[in-house]
């Protein structure tokens, strides 16, 4: 019998960036606001400490920041057909823990979308037809604009220290940015990055094919920076131990840097850790939630949390998870093509290409998590995808993020993979290789969902959530486009070896090679309750005082890395929260 | 032989009347000064800002203690010197106290029995308090703030220290007169001077002492005011004068600092990070524009250093750029330990990175402020305005003396910087005897965040 | 259930010349300003944790040849992979104490399905090591470490390409040995590995420096300073 807490006017699931945001939105509203956290405390001194810090084996390769399969993971299958396998050790995703989450050690890459991706549906049939959708892609419009969005995109830029060049303000396009990015009402912060050689060698090549190179927009900060809570960063170091990585010197925007201290000095704001939201609490109709229970770790008891809201902060699997474990919305299931909780699982879909440049020196080591030049001409809204034959794009980018040797040590494909030959060769191509890639879109499918898995279970002897998800003919011609376009560009570099990774039809979705940790979709946000588990305000269609926060929210997956939009949203649900649903709760859609 | 013995006698006798004046002559209580506020206005809310003003709770709340339940251990010359409790419980605190009882206290150094405090309570300073504030006070300890029924541990300094009685004597023979004098017809000036020289009790670390480890500089016409001070054995940097960073930082940079522990130069450590978190960040806008105001009037007429703008790289800039195997032991020591945070130009980042170039910490006749941070770190305070607790680790585990001892020399020798070499052994004087002494840090603050995390 | 590690353990002549000739070209390998008292224990004297007398050997032969001393640069030996290797086995890593080891298992799945056999790391050596033996035997008459060299390379080249038989359950253990050598050489020396720095002084990476700031802009100019381990040792 669990024992029961003192109520809170707000709970919070997970203290990582979403967390943190709606934990100061609704403190500063005057809420009595409690988050749990079900890792450990995490302070840039001393758990990201120089030169501890600096230790590639335990962070990039045993992933110490991350979490641990053993406490919390997941089945994977690719297909209806195949039984689905736990992912019980880390390969392809990284999932974080902690008070911060991922966002203390992902890589700083923050984007908009584009606005036709906000409105994808809309623009491909206005554009290119129904036909170009094709069988079993599900296509949705966000139930939300970029025009409305745009104040807490910059908002979330403006609190996460971002970096960069603008490239359209307020329509009028800037030499130097994303000429073909939506419009902004400022500049960045700050100045951008400066650009490794390796970038800037991309950037002479891909300005002289006609493209237009501009730098990464970058939650790293490149000078000294107070944000709107008087949270402060300094300048990076270049460190080359950025992503998997806690930031050493304050300078990667993360929950630390960014809100923490300044959440900290709040009287109504409390957070526990290591303590595991074991489900959302329904009442009886099961139409609003009473708080969630909870397992705390330290103390070894069950306790009831009430809360007259419920916020789902936690990593997009995880929240997810929660909600087909708590009941949250009707399930999915691809057999009817019914419910909404678990429907619409997408990743992110990359490839590259290496070069072996022995006439050049890069210092692979020097690097941030975001020192790329990109360039955004074969992305979504750039492209005739009715002659393409697919449906997404992608940016294209070249940048050194570090020369860790045990996982980023390139080596041209015909070299041994041990042995005499393997030893020499890490010396005669260590520093001489670049790479340039392609993140693009990846659609949502009727057979990539999530729901519970039937036989494996995790030590609460909750069974573990199961993940469907294969790669799809759509995304793979969009990615071998992508190919195409990339080896160009790297031909006209003149490199002594070229060796291209690009998934083709057919490709089977493989778990073990880090691919990306944009996993999304799930509990995606629609304006119909019949096919999305949130409406515009990431509130539960089904469950109005439920609001589920992150990536879990896009119907299908953008080109860019998600946080932006996430951030963005965050903000976005945290105003309708305050300024609407406070006084009134009730379903605001 | 016969008048020696006699004059011999006569002082005997001299000596045993004073004697018996100091032990049984009543202890005498400085009168209360005239009120200059309407009694309407001597409120309990008052005196909370005033006791923030004067830090009262970082000295008489000891470590895990309630607050102002006393137990913080002073390390005097003379001993440890544990902090009273001053409740208003009626038997282990002040519950028992009248108004003129507390102002004896704070003027005089005397308890209500007569007894001394020791001058660990800066009653030298707090004598300048006017009478408004010392009521306040008065009404916020008794209405406010909770009786904690809990003795704290009791002084005992070893013989002849523990003779209060040689208190009596300090005291005749260190307290000055109590009168606060504005130095100028400027209210805002005259207001920081108030804060300077009573609440804020700057001159109780920042002048220096003299053999009678009285203060030797307690107000403006004190030729050694504010001058610098030694405190734990550490030196403690002026406050005026030619190499004293009030000179060289401008108003609005003091006034970052008082306010947030930071500014483009550097960050509070030690004993400041302390006195900023637990007080100067919560004293008005005003009240701080006015210290600031105060301190570069002390000054005035003496030209700024101008803020370093690094444009001509120094040598040791190119040094530590080139990276080549050759550098000097020094040299290397930093860019493998410091040059992550403060750079290879040593300007480290305004607000948030402090500058090891023309640092006055760094650059100090005495490296003991500096030999300390590299071993045991820095930590500065949460404030309002600049929440976040940025830290240094502390790399004594990793660098031994001759490393600590070559890399300070380094950095007091580099870019623009000319100071004295440091030795081995002045290190492993430092060195701690327990493995890793606390992170100085504003405890309040850290209890704040410590409650958050419990989760009330 | 681990063995005893060097009970009864007899010094074979090969053996004995081989850690001789480590031991000589370790010590001339290590940077001039390591002093006695950091110089390890010779790996011959090495007491593992984790592994036996047999696992010993077979880890220190089979490293030597996936990384071997021939040629420019440090190899296994010089770089102590086999301690380090024994050292991750014997903790959480070997042990597998952060992944998912519940069953049911099929550890017949295809490669892509990632790990799924029911086997820590550790008992993946423990058995994987037993069966490479007993083919070798069977081939041979000896055990790995008893081979020419020529015919180790043979035997770890059927253990890859997977003409060495494996049950299933052991299919992941040379992907995971090779790996751990490769971790073993490239590591902070903290963990046993990568002594003195020298895999890291061979291709040209600072190590724990982790600071530059100056060289962001620095294009096409070799960074030349050695580097620092986390110890804050130099090289």
């Amino acid at each position: 019998m669990a024992r029961k807490a003192p109520k809170k006017d707000a709970v919070i699931v997970g203290l990582g960036w979403t967390g943190s945001i709606l934990g100061m939105e609704l403190a500063s509203a005057g809420l009595d606001v409690l988050a749990l956290e079900r890792g450990e405390d995490r302070e840039t001194v001393p758990n990201f400490q120089y030169p501890n810090e600096m230790d590639e084996l335990k962070y990039a390769v045993r992933y110490e920041l991350m979490q641990k399969p053993a406490n919390s993971t997941l089945t994977i299958r690719r297909t209806l057909d195949e039984v689905a396998l736990p992912y019980r050790k880390l390969g392809s995703f990284l999932p974080g823990i902690g008070v911060g989450g991922a966002g203390v050690h992902w890589n700083g890459r923050t984007w908009r979308p584009q606005p036709e991706e906000l409105r994808l549906h809309s623009y491909v049939t206005e554009k290119f037809g129904q036909k170009t959708i094709p069988d079993g892609m599900f296509l949705q419009d966000y139930p939300v604009t970029y025009a409305e969005l745009e104040p807490y995109f910059d908002r979330f830029e403006r609190m996460a220290a971002i970096s960069g060049k603008a490239g359209n303000i307020n329509g009028k396009i800037i030499d130097g940015g994303d000429p073909f990015e939506g419009p902004r009402s400022r500049d960045y912060a700050m100045p951008p990055l400066p650009s490794t050689y390796d970038a800037s060698l991309f950037a002479k090549a891909a300005k002289a094919m006609g493209c237009h190179p501009f730098p990464q927009p970058a939650s790293i900060a490149s000078q000294s920076y107070v944000n709107e809570y008087g949270m402060q960063l300094g300048p990076c170091s270049f460190c080359g131990f950025c992503e998997r990585y806690g930031c050493y010197n304050y300078s990667k925007g993360s929950p630390q840097t960014c809100i923490l201290d300044a959440l900290k000095r709040k009287p109504n704001f409390a957070y526990k850790v290591k303590v595991e939201v074991l489900r959302v609490d329904l009442a009886a109709d099961k139409k609003t939630a009473t708080g969630v229970t909870y397992f705390d770790h330290t103390t070894g008891e069950e306790v009831f949390q009430p809360a007259d809201i419920v916020l789902l902060c936690a990593f997009q699997l995880h929240n997810v998870h929660l909600m087909l474990l708590s009941g949250i919305g009707k399930p999915y299931d691809p057999a009817t093509g019914e419910g909404v909780t678990g429907r619409s699982y997408a990743y992110q879909t990359e490839g590259g290409l290496t070069m072996f440049m022995p006439d050049h020196t890069f210092n692979p080591f020097v690097g941030t998590g975001a020192t790329d030049v990109v360039i955004t001409d074969y992305t979504t809204n750039r492209i005739d995808l009715g002659r393409e034959g697919f449906i997404g794009g992608s940016s294209i980018s070249a940048g050194t993020t570090n020369g860790q040797p045990i996982h980023s040590l390139p080596l041209p494909s015909d070299t041994p993979t041990w042995g005499k030959g393997w030893k020499k060769a890490i010396k005669q191509w260590y520093g001489h290789s670049m790479s340039i890639g392609s993140q693009g879109s990846c659609m949502a499918y009727r057979d990539c969902y999530l729901d519970l898995d039937p036989t494996y279970k995790d030590h609460f002897g909750r069974p573990l959530m199961r993940m469907t998800f294969n790669w799809q003919d759509n995304d793979l011609r969009m990615t071998q486009f992508m190919r195409k376009k990339i080896e160009a560009i790297a031909a006209s570099m003149k490199p002594a070896v070229m060796q291209s990774s690009f998934k083709d039809k057919g490709a089977m979705y493989d778990v073990r090679p880090y691919q990306t940790t944009h996993t999304v979709g799930g509990a995606i946000m629609g304006a119909d309750p019949k096919s999305s588990a949130l409406n515009r305000y990431l509130q539960s269609h089904d469950v109005h005082n439920v609001f589920v926060m992150g990536a879990g929210a896009f119907p299908q997956n953008i080109q860019f890395n998600p946080t932006g939009l996430l951030g963005g949203l965050a903000y976005w649900s945290a105003h309708a929260i305050r300024t609407d649903y406070l006084r009134n709760p009730r379903d605001l859609s | 032989m016969k008048s020696f013995l006699r004059i011999l006698g006569g002082v005997i006798v001299v000596i045993l009347i004073a004697i018996a004046l100091i032990i049984w002559v009543p202890a005498q209580r400085t009168s209360a000064k005239a009120l200059d506020l309407p009694t309407s206005d001597i409120t309990a809310a008052r005196g909370a800002y005033v006791a923030r003003a004067a830090n009262c709770e970082d000295c008489h709340t000891g470590p895990g203690r309630k607050a102002y339940s006393g137990g913080l251990t002073v390390a005097s010359p003379f001993g440890t010197i544990y902090s009273t409790n001053i409740t208003p419980d009626k038997q282990y605190g002040i519950g028992d106290y009248s108004l003129d009882d507390f102002r004896a206290a704070l003027y005089d150094g005397v308890r209500k029995n007569g007894t001394r405090l020791y001058p660990a309570m800066p009653y030298e300073n707090y004598r300048l308090l006017s009478e408004a504030d010392v009521e306040s006070l008065y009404r916020y300890y008794m209405d406010e703030v909770k009786p904690v029924h809990d003795q704290p541990p009791q002084t005992h300094l070893a013989f002849p220290f523990n003779q209060r009685l040689g208190v009596r004597v300090w005291d005749w023979l260190a307290l000055k007169n109590p009168r606060f004098k504005p130095p100028t017809d400027n209210p805002q000036i005259n207001r920081g001077a108030y804060l300077v020289q009573a609440l804020g009790h700057c001159a109780a670390c920042h002048s220096p002492r003299n053999w009678l480890m009285a203060s030797n500089g307690i107000r403006d016409e004190d030729a050694k005011y504010l001058t610098g001070g030694k405190v734990d054995g550490r030196a403690v940097p002026p406050l005026r004068g030619k190499d004293s960073v009030t000179t060289r930082w401008s108003q609005t940079q003091i006034a970052q600092y008082l306010a947030t522990g930071r500014n483009a130069y550097t960050g509070a450590a030690g004993d400041m990070t302390s006195v900023v978190g637990n007080s100067l960040q919560h004293l008005s806008y005003d009240d701080i524009m006015a210290m600031s105001a105060y301190l570069k009037y002390l000054d005035a007429g003496t030209t700024e250093a101008s803020a370093h703008s690094n444009d001509v790289p120094t040598k040791t800039q190119a040094m530590l750029t080139a990276a080549n195997p050759s550098t000097p032991l020094g040299a290397r020591l930093y860019l493998d330990n410091c040059d992550g945070c403060h750079f290879a130009n040593g300007l480290g980042a305004p607000g948030v990175f402090p500058t090891l170039d023309g640092n006055p910490t760094v650059t100090a006749a005495s490296a003991t402020s500096l030999i300390e941070t590299i071993l045991y770190g820095a930590a500065m305070p949460s404030t309002q305005l600049r929440p976040e607790r940025f830290r240094m680790p502390g790399f004594a585990w990793r660098l031994d003396d001759h490393d600590v001892a070559t890399l300070a020399t380094f950095l007091r020798q580099g870019w623009n910087n000319h100071a004295s070499a440091v030795t081995a052994g002045q290190v492993a004087a430092l060195r701690h005897k327990e493995a890793k002494p606390p992170l100085k840090s504003d405890e309040r603050n850290a209890g704040r965040a410590d409650q958050a995390r419990a989760g009330r | 259930m681990t063995d005893k590690p060097f009970e009864g353990w007899r010094l074979s002549r090969r053996a004995f010349l081989e850690a001789a000739a480590t031991a000589g070209v370790a010590m001339a390998a290590v940077p001039l300003h390591l002093n006695a008292a950091d110089a390890p224990v010779a790996l011959h004297k090495y007491q593992p944790e984790f592994l036996n007398v047999d696992e010993w050997a077979f880890v220190m032969a089979a490293t030597a040849r996936l990384i071997p001393s021939e040629g420019e640069g440090p190899g296994a030996r010089e770089t102590r992979v086999p301690v380090f290797i024994d050292r991750q086995l014997a903790g959480k890593y070997g042990a597998a104490t952060d992944w998912y080891m519940q069953g049911p298992y099929d550890p017949s799945a295809s490669p892509d399905r990632g790990y799924q056999t029911p086997l820590t790391p550790a008992q993946l050596y423990r058995q994987g090591i037993k069966a490479v033996n007993v083919w070798c035997e069977k081939r041979h008459g000896k055990t790995f470490a008893d081979l020419d060299a020529p015919i180790q390379d043979e035997t770890l080249t059927s253990l890859q390409n997977g003409r060495l038989v494996l049950v299933p359950e052991l299919s992941w253990f040379f992907s995971v040995l090779l790996a751990n050598t490769r971790e073993g050489y490239f590591a902070d020396p903290k963990y046993g590995g990568n002594h003195g720095m020298q895999a890291w002084v061979y291709i040209g990476f600072p190590g724990a420096r982790a600071s530059f700031k100056e060289w962001a802009m620095q294009y096409n100019k070799p960074y030349p300073l050695g580097p620092v381990s986390i110890a804050g040792k130099r090289a």
